[in-house]
């Protein structure tokens, strides 16, 4: 199968903080189609200009001339993106405390995915750090979901992926990578961490919510989904942060 | 313990889990004894005086909560904190321009340090070692050792403070009250105040007071203790009663700290030596559950 074989159809979805403007959310999104290459970052919200962190990892990563898929090569890019992060920050004047925040760099959860053709279908290979989550859904169920599977396990200090050279390869060694192989009609949500454990959650309990945002992502109704998340935001059964969510539905032509 | 329950009983077991967000700030008050044995060598070491250490751990706890806070360039008000001394006097131990706050903003506490000094600190240098970097260390509190130990006066003082807090913040994570003792009372038994302190409560559950207890001698130390057994005196067992149980992201972050603590551990350390209290103020600021040392130095 070539590139032509398939095709793969994308939603987003953006939602910040309860109170918060759109502007001030942290997580972040990107697709290049051109490489079949998508990624969800999540700024560490008590971290420095954690927001332009995450931008920085997901675009850099889908647009990167070579894909970061391995645990060697993911590092050398991470390293060289902090230092460009830090370096963007060289010249700002800064209040005691924002040099000292500064001082410790910044930090975000991390889960890239890029699709290729390969056999007879469609390949996937992803890698992610920290609590943004890929699952791989196919017929209603969850078949995989990397690097965390059980909602009960996301906690308030996941290892995230730090700017600071000296942090990363400590934190690095923690990645995981997966690859696996893509029917005609599969799916990937890409999801930061709130949305991730909701998600999990409600596949686990057999929650008709879990239906209800289904249906509303596939149509891209954006301001159902804000509802819904709202709504289970005022019911605690998801944390108030913001929301990323890409969806990948593999469609064989 | 059993104002817990009897929050349970009427909420349901879903304490202490409120987001502290600007919208939903949290209150932090810091009762600090400053009477005249304060003065004293801490632990047993003649080159190390009690007010000047724990006034140390102060800032270092104030540093570490703007930090927390700061956003970038801006620091946002999820923290409003009040420092309680007491000693000769009994009041706010801020001074210039926070001395007229009961309780301060955090953004106003990053404004508004007395000063900032330079400091160094020991950090892994990459390949094995470590190298000594500067920080800045601002200062807010001085070091006072002066007059006798008006506790209840200052169990009062903070008792007025939440009260109005949790009467304006409903939905807050509940008030954490830190406060750190080296002798007895000079003005009553502080039980009734204490109790009373810990029956004031947010819909999230009751505010929390913690106590830290130092000596001028090196003696045994009992940290996070589950009962009043073993306490060596009526003074330790008036402190253990006072004390809230640890909830669970109190004690994830003493795990993450290495100390041992077990559910129904109380916020309490008697013979508190020097890294005792560094840590009873990181586990007693974690709310959340993070160690913010920790997770900025690692």
């Amino acid at each position: 199968m070539t590139p032509q074989g398939f095709q793969l159809r994308t939603q987003q979805f953006l939602l910040q903080k309860s109170g918060q403007a759109l502007a001030e959310c942290e997580d972040a999104i990107a697709v290049n189609a051109a490489r079949l290459r998508y990624a969800v970052a999540d700024g560490a919200t008590e971290a420095f200009d954690a927001g332009s962190w995450a931008k920085r990892l997901a675009r850099g990563w889908v647009e990167a001339k070579t894909p970061a898929l391995d645990a060697e090569d993911f590092g050398a890019w991470v390293e060289a993106e902090g230092k460009s992060l830090h370096d963007s920050w060289a010249g700002l004047r800064l209040a005691w405390y924002a040099e000292e925040k500064a001082r410790s760099g910044s930090y975000a959860a991390f889960v890239g995915v890029e699709f290729s053709p390969a056999g007879e279908r469609p390949r996937w290979q992803a890698i992610a750090l920290g609590d943004s989550c890929l699952l791989h859904c196919r017929d209603g169920e969850v078949l995989a979901s990397l690097p965390l599977s059980d909602y009960r396990r996301f906690n308030a200090a996941p290892v995230l992926v730090p700017s600071l050279t000296g942090l990363q390869r400590a934190a690095l060694s923690q990645a995981v990578a997966s690859h696996g192989e893509a029917r005609d009609g599969d799916l990937f949500l890409l999801m930061s961490d709130a949305a991730a454990a909701w998600y999990l959650m409600m596949t686990e309990v057999r929650d008709p919510r879990r239906a209800e945002f289904d249906s509303s992502l596939a149509g891209s109704k954006q301001e159902e989904l804000a509802q819904l998340f709202e709504r289970e935001r005022r019911s605690h059964r998801i944390k108030d942060d913001d929301v990323a969510i890409l969806r990948i539905e593999i469609a064989y032509k | 313990m059993e104002d817990q329950r009897e929050f349970e009983r009427a909420h349901g077991p879903t304490m202490y889990g409120a987001q502290i967000t600007r919208a939903n700030p949290t209150c932090l008050v810091l009762l600090l004894d400053q009477s005249g044995s304060m003065v004293d060598p801490f632990s047993g070491d003649q080159n190390v005086r009690k007010a000047e250490y724990v006034a140390d751990v102060v800032n270092h706890t104030l540093h570490d909560l703007v930090i927390r806070c700061t956003k970038t360039e801006e620091v946002r008000n999820y923290y409003y904190v009040s420092v309680i001394g007491y000693g000769g006097q009994v009041g706010s131990a801020f001074a210039g321009a926070l001395a007229s706050y009961r309780l301060a903003p955090v953004a106003e506490l990053a404004e508004y340090p007395l000063r900032i000094e330079t400091r160094y600190k020991r950090v892994p240098d990459g390949v094995g070692g470590t190298l000594e970097v500067p920080f800045r260390f601002p200062v807010w509190v001085h070091p006072q050792a002066a007059g006798k130990t008006p506790m209840c006066e200052a169990l009062a003082q903070a008792k007025a403070i939440i009260e109005e807090w949790v009467a304006e913040h409903p939905k807050s994570f509940p008030p954490t009250v830190l406060h750190l003792t080296d002798g007895e009372s000079s003005d009553g038994n502080p039980y009734q105040l204490g109790q009373e302190i810990m029956a004031l409560s947010t819909d999230d559950g009751p505010t929390l007071l913690f106590n830290c207890h130092v000596s001028a001698q090196r003696s045994a130390k009992i940290e996070y203790p589950s009962t009043a057994a073993g306490l060596p005196n009526g003074f330790a067992r008036t402190l253990f009663e006072i004390s809230s149980p640890l909830p669970a992201g109190f004690l994830a972050a003493a795990a993450q700290l290495g100390v041992r603590a077990e559910a129904g551990s109380r916020g309490f350390i008697f013979n508190a030596d020097p890294s005792s209290v560094v840590q009873f103020y990181e586990i007693g600021t974690s709310l959340t559950g993070m160690t913010p040392y920790r997770w900025m130095d690692s």
